[in-house]
This record gives structure tokens, sequence and C-alpha cells, in this order.
């Protein structure tokens, strides 16, 4: 009957826990990383007081905590981690008297008896009265506790003991750092190939694990990596797989700064659910001029049987003058087109660095169906010493007018040369003309030699780092061109 | 369809804030886009249980929205979903949210700890059930409540007793739900279109081809194949598949968030940790089931009915988006929860092209391979992108059909040339010997190709311009230049032998 009578007032509140958490603010770093202030008005009584904290991030770092308030000094601060189950609850117990209820299956009737836990090895040993039982965790008998144990608790736990001078309630600011949440950028860029132009809108994606909601909180997003030991030096993915156009630029974007770091605050308070997805919008940028390249990246001596598809790269910049005037946060930028009945398809993707304003970006969307380049190896032969002199005319010079012999002088001078021609044969089944970028790389095999020759090549092509070389290859529509080029290296 | 469902006031700890929510249940156009895996390789089949390709789900939903600021909830999206990916035209987004804090026994214990429930016993003797209130005082780790006697642990004992919430806790839901907040508007009805990946779907090209008698054409027939291991049917949804390869970064896209199930005997007695590695979930009080048993369900009656669903009497047609090939599906079809689904996309009837016998010389030369060649233009009855797929080939042999062989196909354009490699010849041999005389660093080689069939045969021999060690020369056959390699091309009469000398010089 009693429980018939608690049942309206139970079910008259919606039942998520009411939080605990007070004023809050939460900054998030792209590395996983949160600093969380939470300015809870707590009533405190004077002299030697234990404050708990529920409703803090279930993976705070306990050790990065700060609890700032007036009239009190910290005595102590826990963390208990030590959670309640039943298993928890028995070994705890052991020499205390518990009550064992016991139900005889067969009538029903219930008989309570006081007994005291002698051991939980693998089982458990009880003593009731003068007799000593094992129980079985399949009998038909219930273990009742007098109590908890103060330290078992149902969710981690954060406690400060206090030394109160002065009762009465004040706002105390806790604060730490707690894994578990972190954010990154996505880009969706809607690319309109006959204008040569992309609509580019940011969103914010943050996401929440820590296993705690926080509640209308004031959010603050830092773009950068802060230094964490936890960690370790973070590498950046950039140069070699990159397609080439890839420029940082020097223009400083409108955003709020703090220190190297820039700033993205969410306007409002907003609740992070727990296992939630949260994106906000921060960029909006349309028109902005962009165009699809093609590019084909082959390797020293690389040759194939059968035609490979150029990437597909698509180059804007986020200079004020090209519309979008703003540093890029690192993330994912997703390129979508409109196909012939006007319905957005998507067509490939590619993450970006933290990329300052004012960049060069060229990002690699897909593989090409249509514009396929085929590198084949032509000749590859030994020459001898005086042949390689005779092509000394052919040095590549880099732009500052050193050939670039890098102390040839401590090493030995190599006595076997190759000449070694290749052929990247070029097609485009398309029905328009197309430009394809092809790279050779790997001339740059020994770092200490630097004195590559090329005394033919159909097309002139850029030496571009002492790796790589490109030639911009033009194709007719519906055509093919081949690009020959004759290397001589001592590798 | 559409449905106001409330205008909620939402209180947030002292801050009210007037919000309208509003539900859009179902699209009423749907669109779905099928991209291939770009990982598996050209010959690798289809994963149904593990589909690693994606596919761009495009709804148009139509909504009346009040004025003012309002989140709008998106119900029966795809439930692998990547919710970074999503956007959305005809309203004005300020923020999108994705909630998967999902509703299961485990989640209803977290969010009751610490409060009240019922607690129900059964009575072993008289079946009669008895409630009384009590205090979750424990976490998800194993459940004890507090009662009147006191302390107890639930679900330890022989002894059956179950607990009775008292409602489901907002916030938490059965599916992972999407929902987007407008920025402040005049209201009214709205066409929104919400675009968005999602993953567990892929596609590829089956290819089935039949030789004529004299093998010198191909009845060449090729179905799309799509497959979905998502939970959401799309019914009548304007279907599409993209050819190319399409680059994909690799994010943390986790899969359909799941619900933690609870195990009710685990941490209640000592030794129990140890016994129970797997968690063994009770059957009697299940509030959602987790999205994996669901699939599990869906699929054993999938595969108790006709799961493969065959069109082939209209075809998927060519379009060309930016550098990649869209097929599109002319009539709406129902891209169904875990099924597979075929509709032709290629009808040539007759790809000409020439049967031929081919060593390629790879550390000596090998057993010849069958294989069918063919330029892929209009002249030879082709001329259409060919995307990345298997080819199964057949020909009639009097009254039956025989299998031929199996090949695979890279994506090929235009214009490009295809080699249909299908076996190898047990009728065509190739035997190589040293020739006649040798140097310092040379040797001459002799290869002898025996032709067994009762028709002569087309054969190719190819050597590669520049190898690495080795030096080909003086040769005896007229030799052919291909991109990289020098070929010898012959006829081989029917029953006879071909042969060819030439000098290998070993290079320093």
């Amino acid at each position: 009957m009693r429980a018939i009578i608690l049942l309206p007032l139970l079910f008259a509140a919606p039942v998520l826990a009411q939080s605990a958490q007070g004023d809050v603010s939460v900054t998030i770093y792209n590395n996983n990383l949160a600093l969380v202030q939470d300015v809870r008005q707590t009533t405190l009584s004077a002299g030697k007081t234990i404050v708990e904290f529920p409703d803090v991030s279930a993976q705070i770092r306990a050790e990065t905590v700060t609890l700032i308030g007036a009239d009190f000094g910290i005595v102590e601060q826990n963390f208990d981690y030590d959670l309640l189950s039943p298993n928890a609850l028995l070994k705890k117990a052991v020499g205390q008297m518990v009550t064992i209820t016991t139900t005889n299956p067969a009538t029903g009737a219930k008989t309570n008896e006081r007994a005291k836990i002698l051991a939980v090895n693998g089982g458990v040993v009880v003593q009731i009265g003068g007799r000593i039982e094992t129980l079985s965790e399949y009998a038909t008998n219930q273990i009742v506790y007098d109590s908890i144990p103060p330290n078992l608790r149902a969710r981690p736990t954060l406690s400060v003991t206090l030394d109160v001078a002065r009762a009465g309630t004040r706002p105390l600011a806790l604060s730490y750092l707690t894994p578990g949440m972190g954010w990154n950028a996505d880009y969706v860029a809607l690319f309109d190939e006959a204008a040569g132009k992309i609509d580019v809108q940011g969103w914010i994606t943050l996401t929440n694990s820590t296993g705690t909601t926080f509640t209308n909180a004031r959010t603050l997003l830092v773009a950068g990596d802060v230094g964490t030991l936890q960690q370790g030096p973070r590498n950046y993915q950039r140069g070699m797989s990159n397609p080439r156009g890839n420029n940082a630029g020097t223009e400083t974007g409108s955003r709020e700064r703090v220190g190297d770091f820039y700033v993205y605050p969410i306007d409002g308070r907003t609740s992070i659910a727990n296992a939630q997805t949260k994106q906000v919008s921060f960029l909006d940028a349309a028109g902005v001029p962009a165009r699809k390249g093609y590019e084909f990246r082959n390797g020293w001596m690389g040759a194939s049987d059968e035609a490979q598809s150029a990437a597909s790269v698509l180059k804007f910049s986020n200079a004020k003058a090209g519309g979008i005037g703003d540093a890029l946060p690192a993330g994912t930028v997703r390129v979508y087109m409109r196909d012939a009945r006007g319905q957005s398809q998507f067509i490939g993707e590619s993450s970006i660095p933290h990329t300052p304003g004012g960049s060069a970006l060229a990002l690699k969307t897909g593989d090409a169906f249509d514009v396929k380049v085929q590198p084949v190896m032509v000749k590859r032969e030994a020459i001898t010493v005086d042949q390689w002199e005779r092509y000394a005319q052919y040095r590549i010079v880099r732009k500052n007018g050193n050939v670039e012999s890098v102390e040839t002088v401590t090493y030995s001078v190599p006595k076997t040369f190759y000449l070694t021609q290749m052929r990247y044969i070029v097609t485009n089944a398309k029905p328009v003309p197309v430009k394809v970028d092809v790279v050779q790389a790997g001339l740059n095999s020994w770092w200490w030699w630097r004195d590559l020759r090329i005394p033919e090549e159909s097309i002139k092509g850029e030496q571009v780092s002492a790796d790589e070389r490109v030639w911009e290859v033009p194709v007719a529509a519906n055509g093919k061109t081949e690009l020959t080029v004759t290397y001589v290296t001592p590798w | 369809m559409i449905r106001w469902l409330c205008l909620l006031l939402m209180a947030w700890s002292g801050v009210a804030m007037a919000q309208s929510l509003v539900t859009s249940s179902a699209p009423d156009k749907v669109g779905v886009t099928i991209y291939r895996d770009p990982n598996r390789s050209v010959d690798g089949a289809l994963d149904l249980e593990n589909l690693q390709g994606f596919a761009l789900i495009s709804e148009t939903r139509i909504v009346d929205l009040p004025p003012g600021v309002v989140t709008i909830r998106f119900e029966g999206v795809a439930s692998g979903i990547v919710p970074q990916s999503a956007l959305i035209f005809g309203a004005e987004i300020a923020e999108k949210n994705r909630d998967a804090a999902l509703l299961s026994e485990r989640s209803l214990l977290d969010a009751f700890t610490g409060q009240r429930v019922i607690l129900r016993r059964n009575d072993p003797a008289t079946g009669k059930f008895t409630e009384e209130t009590g205090t979750i005082r424990s976490g998800t780790a194993g459940v004890v409540v507090q009662t009147a006697k006191g302390f107890e642990p639930i679900y330890c004992s022989g002894l059956d007793s179950d607990l009775i919430f008292p409602n489901a806790p907002q916030g938490l839901s059965a599916k992972p739900t999407l929902s987007m907040t407008t920025k402040d508007q005049p209201g009214g009805r709205r066409t929104i279109t919400l675009v968005y990946l999602s993953q567990q779907f892929d596609w590829q090209a089956n290819y089935v081809g039949e030789f004529s008698a004299d093998a010198s054409e191909l009845n060449l027939f090729a179905w799309l194949t799509m497959a979905s291991s998502d939970d959401t049917s799309f019914v009548d949804a304007q279907a599409a598949a993209i050819a190319g390869k399409v680059n994909r970064e690799n994010t943390d896209d986790s899969g359909p968030e799941e619900a933690q199930s609870l195990d009710r005997r685990y941490n209640c007695w000592p030794s129990r940790e140890a016994m129970l590695a797997q968690p063994v979930p009770e059957p009697s009080m299940v509030y959602a089931p987790a999205p994996m048993a669901m699939r599990m369900k869906a699929m054993d009656m999938e595969s108790d009915a006709a799961s493969i669903v065959v069109t082939g009497t209209r075809r998927a047609v060519l379009e060309n988006l930016g550098d990649l090939k869209l097929y599109r599906i002319p009539m709406p079809v129902t891209v169904a929860a875990n099924a597979q689904k075929q509709v032709a996309f290629l009808i040539k009837p007759r790809v000409k092209g020439a049967m031929l016998y081919r060593v390629q010389y790879a550390n000596g030369l090998e057993a010849p391979q069958m294989l069918f060649r063919f330029k892929n233009n209009k002249a030879n009855g082709l001329g259409e992108p060919l995307p990345a797929g298997k080819v199964a080939l057949f020909q009639q042999g009097g009254e039956q059909r025989f299998l031929v062989g199996e090949a695979s196909i890279a994506d090929k354009a235009n214009d490009e040339e295809v080699d249909l490699i299908f076996g190898s010849a047990s009728n065509v041999t190739v035997e190589t010997s040293d020739g006649e005389s040798e140097g310092k660093n040379w040797e001459s080689r002799r290869l002898t190709v025996s032709n067994a069939n009762p028709t002569p045969i087309r054969f190719e021999a190819e050597f590669p311009v520049a190898d690495e060690s080795i030096a080909f020369s003086k040769f005896t056959g007229k030799m052919l230049a291909r991109p990289g390699k020098l070929v010898w091309t012959v006829t081989v009469p029917a029953n006879e032998t071909a042969k060819l000398d030439w000098r290998e010089t070993e290079k320093d």
C-alpha cells in the first residue's frame, strides 16, 4: 500500500538526476583535453568539514584540481573510485555482522538471522550463532547489510576536507583538467566546377565521452595543440602524401587569440551531454574561387603495366581576398558537387592541419576515372665516368645557383653512373582538355649527393625540391600526351 | 508524416529558455548514393557481414516551423550516420547535435542511482509478487539497493527480484538521434534537405560475359550490385552508385553506437568476475534491444526470405560527376535494410576483341595465360567507362553453357585497352631451352610454343625493354614495341609449333 501512495510523488519529476554542478565554464582543446571551471554555491560549517563534489567529469585528472574560495584552508583532497558493488560490499564486510534472510522455497516463510562474515575467498563463510555455514550464489538467502562503508561510492567522487574559518554559504570555484572531451573542425565545400567556385561552411564538432553531462556551460574552444606530457610530441603528416600547392599563409584572422592559439567561443550557454556530438557553425563563405587540378606522383623507377588514375586535387585559398579570410582549425574537408539533377553528391574528403589565414590549399579528393598516367621505363643502362662528365652541362641548378653537391669531398665519389629514360603516357578520356602535374620523386636518393643531370625532357620541368621534379603536361580532350625524360644519376 | 510533437519549455537550472521542438519522423523523399569501399581490391567480394563502403543519403523533409529558435529532431536516419558529415539545406542552422546516450537497463540504473525505485520480489511458494520501495545506492558496477531493512544486493541470489523504474529518463533515446537548432527565423512550412554520409554500404560491378562461338566477340552484361547492412530501409529511394576512387580520411567514424548491456550477476560474488568473462544478458527485463541484437535478428529473417532482389529490365544511367562516374537507377527503388540489390548498368551484346595466349618474362617464362583483349571504344561495340569489378565468362558449348573462367577489371576509361585474364592454358605449352651459342656475358635462348588446339591461336611473348639485370637482343621473330615492352606476336597454326630465339646479355 505504501508503495502506491509513494508512486505519484516519484513520477512527478522527470528523473534525470538534478546536476550538482554550478556555474560551469568549459575550455576545450583539440587534443582530447578540457579545462572545466565549476563555481558552486556551497554551505560550509565551521571547523573541519568534508565537502563532496558529485557530477565532476568521471575522467577527472584529480591531480589538477584547484579549489578557490574564501575563509578556508584545504586539509586534504580525495578521489574515491572504489565503486560500490555487491562484491565490494561483501569483501568490506568481513568480520562484521549482517542479516541473512532465508526464504523457504516450499512455504515462502522468511527467517532472519544475524550472522558474522568470516571469510570471502572464492566463496563466503559465515558464522550464524554457534554454527559455520557457506553461502552459495544459487541459494535462496539474501544478505542484508547494516551500512555501506564510507569510501564505497556509486560513482567516482571527489571529496575535499576543509578547515573552515567562518561558517556560511559562499562560492567555491573548482577547476580541473579532464580528457574525454575534444573538438575538431569539419568543413563542407560545395564545388561548382563550371563557375570555378566553392561555398565553404565550417563547423566545430565537439564530442563528450567523459561520462558526465555539463549543463548550461559557457564553452570556449581553443585551436592549436597545447603540450601535454601524456601524449608526447605531435607529428603532423605534412609533406610527402599531400598534393603540391599547400603553402602556409601569413594573414592574421579576426578571431580572438590566446597566446599562439585562436579561440572560438560558442555564443550563449550550451549543454554538452554525455555521449553527444555537438556541431556549431563558425564559418560561412560563398563564391570562393577554386579550381581543380590533376596530379600524378611517381616513385623512382616506378613503372606499371596499366595506366594509373591521377589524383583530382581541389585548390583554393583561405585568404581575405578569396572570401574566407580566416584561419582554419585542423579538421576534415568534405567536398560535394551537384549532379545533373542538382542533388549534392559527395566527391571525396581530405584532412587539413591548422591552417593560418592566407594559405594556399590543395586537397586530394580522389582519383580521376578518366585521367590516367602510365609510367614506363624505356631505358636503363650503366654509363662510364667519361659519359657522366659529358652530361655535366645538364646539371640541375637550383634557384640559388648552386648545384648543391653537399660535401662531396668527404664522401667517395661514385664510380658507376646510370642513364634512365622514362616515358609518362598521360591519357584523358574527358571531353575537355586537362593539365596534369606529373611529379617524379626519388631524385634525392643519396642525401649527400645532389648532382642530378637531365639531358633531355620533352616538356620543360621544374625542380620543386631536391627530391622532386614536376612537369605540367597538357592533354587535349580525349587525347594523349607522352612525356619523355632522361635522368643521369649515380643511383 | 510530419507532426508537431510539442512545444516544450525547457528549464535548465534556473535559466529558462523558450525553445520549440519539432520532430520530423521520416523523410518524404530520399536519395541513396552508394560508394565503393576505396580499400577493397578489384576482385574482392562484398563482405555482407561487414560492409566497408559508405553511402551519401539525402533526405527531403517537409516541416512546419514555429517562429523563433527551433530544434528539429530527425528520426529515421540511417543507423550508420557519420554525424560530422551532416549538412542541411533550406534552414539556417546554428547547432547540430547527435545524442547517442541510449536507453538500456544499464543507462536506466545509471540515471536512477541515488533515487527511489520499486523493488518487486516473487514469492517462490505462492508465485505472488510483493513490492517495496528502495534507493539505488550503487552505480552500474553491480546493484545494491537500500531498503527499510538495510542494504541489499539485488540479482545476486537464487531469489527472483526485479527493479521497476517510474519512467524513462529524458535524454535517453531508443536510437541515436540527430537534432538541429535553427537560428531565429520567421517560421512557416519549410522543405529541408538533410544530407549525410552513412557507413555500412557497399557496391560493386559484376560483369557477365558470353563469348561468341569463334570467341571473337563478347556479349557483355553488367550488374550493379548494391548492399546495405544498415538497420534503416529506404523506401522508394532515388538510388545511385559512384564509380571511381574517392578519398577518405582515416577518421574515427565509429560505427553505430550500441547500448552497453548490464551483466546483472557480474560483481556479485568473489569468484564471479573470473567465471563470467562473457556478459550473459537475461531476457526477463529488456527495455530496448541493443542494435546489434536487432540486426542479428533482422539478418536471420532475411536469410530465410529472398534477400537478393534482381531487377534486370531497367538499366542504371551513366552521368559524369566531376572526375567520378555516377550510375543513377532511373526508377525509385527500395534500399532495404540488410539486403543486396542488383540492377543492370551495361548491356553490350557484341564487343569485338581477340582471344590470345600470353607469356610474360618475369624470372623466366611462366605458363601461358588465356586472355580476351579489347579496346574500350565505340568501334568495338563498347566505349563506356567500366567500373572495377569481377567478370564471369561463359561460352555456349553445344546445348550447354560453360563457365570459361573469372577475371577482374580495374576502373577502365574510354579508349583504354582491357585484358580479361581468365585462366592458364592447358592446350598451349611453352618451353624454353638454351640456344646454340653463348659468350662471355651472354647466352642465346629459345622459346618453343606448341598448340594442341584444332584451331590456330594468337600467341604473345612479352619482354621488358629496360630490365635491371638482363638486356634482350637479336630476336629472330618480328617484335612489336609496346610501352616498356617488346612483344613477339605470332599465330600458331592448329597442332603446330612456333619458335623464337634471342640473346640475353647480363648487365653489369
